[in-house]
């Protein structure tokens, strides 16, 4: 095993397989960066260039860049408030918030410390997990899986607004967003639903232009109100303070760190769910974390542990979601249904055989992760005030910039100018939810699970029929989802009454 | 603001819930499944959100997100707000007559020109910057296939 571990080491550090690890990490990097220009469509635009390579090459090419575009997904989400990848939407609301108050260098430390971190747990727990994991995924069929989705619905809708009404507001932003869901063709009966005779409606709505439109939007207009820079007339002393207290921050909140890298590990390794769900619920966690409700009142206006639990989620997911498809050949999303067809391009067969035969190559990838991720972060650092100094352009500048790249990366989700209307009605979604103060996560998430929701619930009911409401996982999770709803009212009545005994 | 921002979308996904429910009645049952499960609570939690924001119009529930700045109130903040909607229309419109070849760098150089006041020689030379990092990232390199506009269509140029 050691020695595997260590040969796996060796064959990504060959000067052939090093540098199309490179290759890969600097598509990966400027993907990551463009906003709509997705790490998914990427891959499978790069899997034909693997054919002529070995496996350990092709791997990581292949991995080099898929690993990174979450880490550089981050530095938009922070800078912009554009989600750089859909699956960093959730670095938008703390990172750029704290970018905002002249913090965009400590935001980018974090969120590119708590990335590594993450990625070396992923790679930690692809490492440790194989021989161990066929258990826990056997035992998660459709009912347990769909519960999972409804736990995380339930977790980030309570969490993500204060008081009974944001409590309602935020069931009825993750309803709303599972309903939007439902638009496209219906996978069981084949129905169009909502599609108002629009053959662009009948695959669904594309996240991307979504998640531009509801994110993006609201900043844009915000930014022509007021005038002036992203970080408004702060000093520039702070942004260049900022990236090593980022770092600090990381481990200052360590544990938290490591318990939302766990979370992204655990959403990765169960398949259909994906680091867009895995990113929203350890945000959710991070929030829960908080010790008053002074500190629950700084989410979302710039507190770093916001930018740490989504940070390190997205990156520890690529490990997790590497086991089911190496070890059972059960991708558990889209990227890894294509890093799966690598496998065969490859001459690999995942199985038994990855664990066994080839447990060098498998260890290889690990360590594609872990490097691609180090090196991405120290390149990124070198940069990193520089890239901080952005927030101080005058919005003259950066709005039409901004602009242009959100235009461009809405249309580029289906290269059709439905994307366009699709990002500019969410956009106006998105501005009354922010001048309502509504939150915005619950909606995502629920659009993002909708389609995974329907199919488990459906394959459930039709499988056990009501049966499937009294397995034991079932019960347990519908439990956490009811503490899950009722913990910020719980939370609140504890605090209150804290202060009166104080008092 | 608050409370009428609040109140606009709690009809709005009131009407979508409402009209949701209403159209999926026709499907059969393996379609309509889901949009009713879903569709029926969202209505229910849409007409209390409202009748809260009618009923009790100060009660405020703020979300552990970005809000919109204050710097600016009033008419300022109106006109600004319709000023920013009018450059995103604008250039959707520039897009689908003019083609995003074209329309890219006119808005540079309209925004910088117009709501910068920058000179003529440097909104130009930004626009140029902005056009060339354009074309050779999404046009050479990824080769994103955009459309001519429609008034190429029209006059036969595409």
């Amino acid at each position: 095993m050691i020695d595997a571990f260590l040969e796996g080491l060796l064959l990504v550090l060959q000067w052939k397989a090093f540098a199309f690890m490179l290759l890969g990490i600097a598509v990966g990097f400027w993907v990551g960066l463009l906003p709509g220009l997705g790490g998914v469509t990427t891959l499978a635009l790069l899997l034909p260039f693997i054919y002529a390579m070995k496996p350990v090459e092709g791997f990581a090419f292949l991995l080099g860049m898929h690993s990174v575009v979450a880490t550089t997904g981050d530095i938009t989400s922070v800078l912009f408030g554009i989600p750089g990848e859909g699956t960093t939407a959730a670095t938008v609301l703390d990172g750029h918030a704290m970018a905002k108050k002249g913090e965009a260098g400590r935001a980018l430390g974090a969120a590119l410390a708590s990335s590594l971190v993450g990625a070396i747990v992923g790679a930690a727990a692809l490492a440790l997990a194989v021989p161990v994991v066929r258990p826990l995924v056997l035992a998660f069929g459709s009912p347990e899986l769909f519960m999972i989705a409804i736990v995380g619905i339930a977790f980030i809708a309570s969490l993500s607004a204060q008081g009974g009404r944001g409590l309602l507001r935020g069931f009825l932003a993750g309803g709303f967003g599972l309903l939007v869901a439902t638009v496209g063709q219906d996978p069981q009966a084949g129905v169009a639903r909502y599609t108002f005779d629009s053959l662009y409606l009948w695959s669904g709505l594309d996240l991307v232009p979504v998640l531009i439109g509801i994110f993006a939007i609201p900043e844009i207009i915000d930014l022509v109100v007021r005038g002036g820079s992203i970080a408004g007339e702060m000093p520039k002393g702070r942004l260049n303070r900022g990236a090593l207290e980022g770092v600090k921050d990381t481990f200052r909140h360590f544990w938290l760190t490591i318990r939302c890298s766990l979370i992204g590990t655990f959403i990765g390794i169960m398949p259909g769910l994906g680091g867009a769900v895995a990113q929203w619920l350890a945000y959710g966690h991070a929030a829960q974390s908080v010790r008053s409700p002074e500190e629950r009142e700084g989410f979302g206006k710039g507190d770093v542990r916001g930018v740490l639990g989504p940070g390190a989620a997205n990156n520890s997911k690529e490990g997790g979601a590497l086991i089911p498809t190496v070890a059972f050949g059960v991708p558990g999303s889209s990227s890894m249904a294509i890093l799966l067809g690598g496998f065969f391009l490859l001459g690999l067969v995942p199985g038994p055989d990855m664990l066994t035969q080839h447990l060098a190559v498998t260890f290889s990838m690990v360590w594609t992760i872990v490097i691609a991720n180090i090196v991405t972060v120290v390149v990124c650092f070198l940069f990193l005030n520089q890239l901080a100094r952005v927030t101080l352009v005058r919005g003259e500048y950066l709005v039409p910039v901004i602009l242009v790249l959100i235009f461009i990366g809405s249309y580029t989700a289906n290269n059709h100018y439905g994307d366009i209307l699709l990002m500019l009605f969410f956009g106006a979604v998105g501005y009354l939810m922010v001048a309502g103060g509504w939150p915005r996560a619950p909606f995502i998430l629920g659009l993002v699970l909708g389609k995974i929701v329907e199919n488990y619930l459906y394959i459930s009911v039709a499988r056990y029929e009501t049966a499937w409401l009294t397995r034991p996982i079932v019960l347990v999770l519908m439990a956490l989802a009811i503490a899950a709803a009722l913990y910020p009212l719980i939370q609140a009545r504890r605090f209150r009454a804290r202060s009166e005994h104080r008092a | 603001m608050h409370s009428r921002a609040s109140l606009i979308l709690g009809i709005c996904i009131m009407i979508i819930a409402g009209a949701a429910i209403v159209i999926a009645m026709d499907w059969p049952l393996k379609a309509k499944l889901f949009p009713l499960v879903i569709g029926i609570p969202v209505f229910c939690m849409a007409t209390a959100e409202v009748a809260w924001g009618l009923l009790d119009p100060a009660a405020r529930s703020e979300a552990m997100e970005f809000r919109l700045s204050g710097q600016a109130s009033g008419a300022t903040a109106v006109r600004r707000t319709l000023l920013a909607i009018g450059w995103l229309v604008g250039f959707f419109a520039a897009i689908v007559l003019l083609g995003y070849p074209v329309a890219v760098p006119l808005l540079v150089f309209l925004y910088l020109k117009l709501q910068g006041r920058e000179g003529w020689i440097l909104s130009g030379v930004f626009a140029g910057v902005v056009w060339a990092a354009f074309y050779a990232i999404f046009d050479r390199l990824l080769h994103v296939p955009f459309p001519a506009g429609w008034i190429a269509a029209w006059l036969g140029l595409a």
